[in-house]
C-alpha cells in the first residue's frame, strides 16, 4: 500500500448511508482512484483511519470482506467530533481514508477449524467482517456459532445479516444465537416465539448454556467491550478453551495507525505493545501476558 | 444559507473578554460577517429579541439582575459559551468565596446591611445554567476564540485545552520558572492555550485561564509550592484568584 | 572504525567548516541547569562543555508542533510543505542523545517511514562530542553511555585534542575534505582515549540495575508506590516532553474561518495527560494519574528491540517540577530501596 508509510490520506467518496440505530449508520464509500481500491487488501479485524478535514480522523473497523474492493462499508457510531462530522455528511460527500492497518485476524490459521464468534455492542462490526469471510470462503471452515448480545432490538446492528442467520443460518452451516437485555422488547420476545432455542433474555454469556458444545478444533473470536472479555473469557475457559484458541480485538486510542504516536501503548515493562500495530487483534495469551489489556 | 444569530452578553466583569473581540482587528470583518449579531453590549446599541444560536456569556453571577439576565439568555439559545475566567471560574470576585459569608463582606466592605444591594456570592455561570462549552482566560485568547467560533460554524465543537501550561512551556523551550528560579509557577495546575506567555518572559503562571479540569493535582502544588518555602496563604490566595470557586474535593490529591 | 585525531587549535576552523554543510546547531548555555540547542553562527556561542539541554535535539526531526498538511476542502485536495532541502550541523550531540534518537529512527525511518523524520535526517549531519557525567546522568546502566552508530562524526575529548570516530561515509568525507585540519592518531593519542573513557565511565554516582528490569515492572504492578509518586506528581507532561526518547504526537486538525482552508498538525504529546487513554464515547484506559505514571515508567523500562525505552540522561528528573526521581523510582520497583 503505497500510502501506508506516511500520514497522508487518499480521497474517497460517500456512495450510501443507511441507518443502522439511532446512533449508528452503514457508511458505504468508494475510493476515488481505482488504482487504490485494487490494492486495497486488508482482513477482517484490519481497520482504516478515516477523515473529515477540518475535524480530523478516526479509526474505524473495516466490517465487510467483499473481494471487489471499489466500495468497503463501515459501521460508523456517533460517539466523538469526528463520526460526528461523518454522521453529518451526505452521499456524494468525500472521505478520506488511510490504512489498512493493524494485523487483523489470521484467517488463514483458522482453515478447518469451527468458528465461534461472540460479539456485543459495537464488537459487531469486526465480527461481521470475519462473518462475511468465513461464509463468503464456506468450505475452509467447520461449523460457525455466532453469538451476538444486544441491549434490544434498535441498538441491534447488521439487522438483516443478524436474522437471516437467525432464521435461516443452519442452511449455511451457521448458528446464530441473540442474548437481549431489554425483557420488554416486543420484536426480540417475538423472535423468542420463533425459535427459543436460539435466543435467551440477559447477557451475552448466557447463551454458552442454551448453545451446542462446541468441537475442541474451534477458535473463539471476540468483539465487544473490555467487560464482555472478561465475562466470556471465564466461560470459554471452562469449556476447555486454551489460551491460543482464543482471539480478540481491542479498542484504544490511536492517532497514527502505525505504531508512532503512541496514544494506544498498552502492557508493563515486560509487555509494551501498541494496539494499532501489534493488534488490534490478540489472543488470550497475549491478553494474559500483557497487563491492562483486557 | 441564513446566518446563525450570534449574541454576546455581560454580567459582572470587566467587560474585557468583549473587548478581545473588539481586538481581533485582522479577523474582526469576517468574524461579524459570519452572523447576524443580535445583541453585542461593547460593539453596538443595536439589540434584537428572538432566539439565539450562539451566546457568548462573559462575566459572573454576582446579582439577581445578572442571574435573570443569564437565565433568560439560556432560554433563547442553543449554544451557550462561558466566555473569560468570570464565566467560566468566577475570577476574583470569588476568590473571598467560602471564607466568609456575603453577608459579612457587604458589611465589612461597604457597611451595608445584606438586603441593601440585590448581590449574590459571586459564581461562575455553570453554577445556575447548562454551559455547553468555556472559552477561559482573564482575558480569553484571541486565537482561542477564532478557533471555537470557526469549530462551531463548521459544525464541530471547540477544542479546549485538556492540559497544563507547562506543554506549551516546553513546547516552546521556555526554561522552567520552578525548576531554574524556584518561583510560585501555577503553570502545572493551570489551563494552557496562552502558549505560556508569561513564563515565556521569564514570569510565573498566576493562573489566569483557570484550573485544568479534572486533571489538576492541587495538592501536589500545594506542597511542592510549601516545600518551596512559600506560605499556605500566599499560594491559596494565588490559586483562587482567577479561579475563585474551586471544585469542592480540589486539595483531594492526585486524579 | 575510522580514527582521526583534531587538535583543539583547529576547533575554530574545524567549526567554519562544518557552517559549509549546513547551518550549524550547537547546545548555548540557556540558564543555569540547562543548555539549548539553537543555531550558532560562531564557535564563541556555543559550549560543548556541557551536560544536558532541556529539550533534546530530536526537536529538529520530530517538531514539537509542525504542519502535515494544508487542505482545501472546496478543491478536495490537500498540500503537503515543501520538501526540506535545508541542511543541517548538529554539533556537539552526546551519546545518549544519539542512542535516543538511533531509536526514534526505527519507528520514524524504518518500519513506516515518515517523510519529515526521513528528510530531515537525510539532510543533517550529526557530530557527537564526549561528556562527563554528573549526579543525573545513569546511561551507563542503560547501555547508552557511548554511541556505535548515528553520527557522522564523534569528537572525544583527550586532553588539548580530540579522537574523532567516523560513523558513516558522509562523515569520512568531510574528514577528507578538510584533511588538513585531522592527523591520524599516534599511540599516545589512543592511550589518552583510554584513559578519558576510565575516567568517564568511573564518574557516574547512580545506577539502575537493569537486569530482569522487566519482570520487576510487571510484578510491580499491583504495588503501592504508584499511587504514592501520583500524589506527587502534578500532571504536567515535563517529564515526556523532555525525554529524548518520548515521541507520543497528537494530531489535530484547524479549519480557517473560511470554513474551507487549514491545515492538519501534528504536536508532541505526553502520556502523563489524562486525554492519553481517551477515546470517542468517553472512556478512557488510563483514567488516573496513579495508571498513567505507572504507564510511562513501564514504557520507559521496556525494551524494544533490545534497547532500553530510556537512555539515562536525567531530563526526567531535572526538570520535573515536582521533583520526582525517576532512578528512584526503578531503585524501588527493584527493591533496592524501600
Amino acid at each position: 500500500m503505497s500510502n501506508k508509510s506516511t500520514l497522508k490520506p487518499v480521497k474517497a467518496r460517500i456512495t450510501d448511508i443507511r441507518k443502522m440505530t439511532e446512533i449508528e449508520n452503514l457508511v458505504t464509500i468508494k475510493f476515488q482512484n481505482p488504482e487504490y481500491a485494487e490494492n486495497f487488501n486488508y482482513t477482517p479485524g484490519q481497520f482504516v483511519k478515516l477523515g473529515v478535514m477540518g475535524v480530523g480522523e478516526a479509526p474505524i473497523s473495516l466490517c465487510t470482506a467483499q473481494s471487489d474492493n471499489s466500495e468497503l462499508e463501515f459501521c460508523i457510531r456517533n460517539a466523538g467530533r469526528v463520526t460526528n462530522a461523518i454522521h453529518s455528511q451526505k452521499v456524494g460527500d468525500v472521505i478520506w481514508v488511510r490504512g489498512p492497518y493493524g494485523n487483523g485476524f489470521p484467517m488463514d490459521e483458522f482453515y478447518g477449524k469451527d468458528l465461534l464468534l461472540v460479539a456485543g455492542g459495537l464488537g459487531i462490526a469486526p465480527i461481521r467482517g470475519v462473518l462475511q469471510y468465513a461464509t463468503q470462503n464456506r468450505e475452509k471452515y467447520g461449523e460457525i456459532i455466532v453469538l451476538y448480545g444486544i441491549r434490544s432490538y434498535d441498538l441491534m446492528l447488521f439487522k438483516d445479516d443478524v436474522l437471516h442467520y437467525f432464521r435461516e443460518g443452519d442452511a449455511e452451516g451457521v448458528k446464530l444465537y441473540l442474548s437481549y437485555e431489554d425483557q420488554e422488547d416486543l420484536v426480540l420476545n417475538g423472535l423468542v416465539s420463533e425459535r427459543d432455542d436460539r435466543i435467551t433474555n440477559g447477557l451475552v454469556t448466557k447463551l454458552f448454556a442454551i448453545m451446542d458444545e462446541p468441537a475442541d478444533n474451534t477458535v473463539a473470536i471476540l468483539g465487544g467491550p473490555p467487560i464482555m472479555y472478561k465475562f466470556t473469557v471465564m466461560e470459554l475457559e471452562k469449556m476447555g478453551f486454551t489460551p491460543e484458541q482464543v482471539y480478540m480485538t481491542l479498542e484504544r486510542r490511536m492517532k497514527c495507525g502505525v505504531g508512532q504516536c503512541g496514544q494506544c501503548i498498552v502492557g508493563t515493562g515486560k509487555s509494551i505493545k501498541y494496539v494499532c500495530k501489534d493488534g488490534p487483534v490478540f489472543t488470550l495469551w497475549d491478553a494474559m501476558n500483557t497487563k491492562g489489556m483486557i | 444559507m441564513t446566518k446563525p444569530r450570534l449574541g454576546i452578553f455581560s454580567l459582572t466583569g470587566c467587560a474585557g473578554d468583549q473587548l478581545q473581540i473588539l481586538n481581533m482587528e485582522d479577523e474582526l470583518l469576517n468574524l461579524v460577517a459570519r452572523f447576524h449579531i443580535v445583541d453585542f453590549q461593547e460593539g453596538s446599541s443595536h439589540k434584537e429579541s428572538g432566539p439565539i444560536d450562539i451566546a457568548f456569556v462573559e462575566g459572573s453571577v454576582s446579582t439577581e439582575t445578572d442571574l435573570r439576565h443569564l437565565k433568560e439568555i439560556r432560554e433563547r439559545s442553543s449554544v451557550l459559551i462561558a466566555f473569560g475566567n468570570c464565566a467560566t471560574d468566577g475570577c476574583v470576585q470569588a476568590m473571598r468565596n467560602g471564607e466568609t459569608t456575603l453577608a459579612q463582606r457587604l458589611k465589612d466592605v461597604y457597611g451595608v446591611e445584606p438586603d441593601y444591594y440585590d448581590a449574590l456570592e459571586s459564581k461562575p455561570i455553570r453554577e445556575y445554567v447548562k454551559v455547553d462549552f468555556s472559552i477561559p482566560g482573564c482575558p480569553v485568547e484571541k486565537d482561542e476564540v477564532v478557533k471555537a467560533i470557526t469549530s462551531l460554524l463548521h459544525g464541530d465543537s471547540p477544542l479546549g485545552y485538556s492540559y497544563p501550561v507547562c506543554v506549551e512551556c516546553k513546547l516552546h523551550e521556555y526554561p522552567c520558572v520552578i525548576v531554574e528560579d524556584n518561583k510560585p509557577c501555577l503553570g502545572p495546575v493551570v489551563r494552557a492555550g496562552c502558549e505560556a506567555r508569561c513564563p515565556g518572559l521569564g514570569l510565573d503562571c498566576i493562573g489566569c485561564r483557570g484550573p485544568v479540569e479534572d486533571g489538576s493535582n492541587f495538592a501536589a502544588e500545594l506542597q511542592m509550592l510549601l516545600d518551596k518555602g512559600y506560605t499556605e496563604e500566599f499560594i491559596m490566595n494565588r490559586l483562587r484568584i482567577f479561579s475563585g470557586e474551586l471544585p469542592e474535593d480540589f486539595l483531594g490529591g492526585a486524579k | 572504525m575510522l580514527i582521526n585525531i583534531l587538535e583543539k587549535e583547529n576547533l575554530v576552523e574545524f567549526f567554519e567548516a562544518m557552517q559549509s554543510y549546513g547551518e550549524v546547531v550547537a547546545p548555548v548555555r540557556a540558564t543555569d541547569n540547562a543548555h539549548r540547542f539553537q543555531p550558532v553562527k560562531g564557535i564563541d556561542e556555543l559550549d560543548l562543555d556541557y551536560t544536558r539541554t532541556m529539550i533534546p535535539p530530536k526537536k529538529y526531526f520530530i517538531q514539537p508542533k509542525e504542519t502535515l498538511f494544508t487542505f482545501n476542502k472546496e478543491k478536495e485536495k490537500y498540500l503537503e510543505p515543501p520538501s526540506i532541502d535545508k541542511s543541517m550541523v548538529l554539533l556537539g550531540v552526546h551519546a545518549c542523545d544519539i542512542n535516543a534518537m538511533n531509536l526514534l529512527a526505527r519507528v520514524f525511518m524504518e518500519e513506516l517511514p515518515d517523510k519529515y523524520y526521513l528528510e530531515r535526517r537525510k539532510n543533517s549531519v550529526i557530530v557527537g562530542v564526549s561528556c562527563t557525567p554528573d549526579e543525573k546522568c545513569f546511561c551507563k546502566s542503560t547501555g547508552t553511555d557511548y554511541a556505535q552508530e548515528g553520527f557522522e562524526l564523534f569528537l572525544h575529548d583527550i586532553g588539548d585534542k580530540y579522537l574523532v570516530r567516523v560513523g558513516s561515509l558522509k562523515g569520512h568525507n568531510i574528514v577528507k575534505d578538510h584533511s588538513e585540519l585531522f592527523a591520524a592518531p599516534e599511540k599516545g593519542d589512543l592511550d589518552a582515549f583510554k584513559e578519558a573513557e576510565k575516567t568517564r565511565l568511573s564518574s557516574f554516582t547512580i545506577e539502575i540495575e537493569m537486569s530482569g528490569l522487566q519482570d520487576h515492572l510487571d510484578m510491580s504492578y499491583d504495588d503501592p508506590l504508584w499511587a504514592e509518586y501520583a500524589e506527587k506528581c502534578l500532571g504536567c507532561g515535563s517529564c515526556n516532553l523532555v525525554c529524548p526518547r518520548c515521541r507520543c504526537y497528537d494530531v489535530q486538525d484547524y479549519i480557517n474561518l473560511d470554513m474551507n482552508t487549514g491545515e492538519r498538525v501534528r504536536m508532541w504529546y505526553s502520556c502523563m495527560l489524562k486525554d492519553h487513554g481517551l477515546v470517542a464515547g468517553g472512556h478512557n484506559f488510563r483514567p488516573t494519574s496513579m495508571e498513567r505514571l505507572r504507564n510511562r515508567i513501564n514504557c520507559k523500562g521496556s525494551l524494544r528491540e533490545e534497547m532500553p525505552n530510556c537512555v539515562g540522561c536525567g531530563r526526567c528528573t531535572v526538570f520535573c517540577p515536582a521533583d520526582i526521581d525517576f532512578v528512584e523510582i526503578l531503585q524501588k520497583v527493584r527493591g533496592d530501596i524501600k
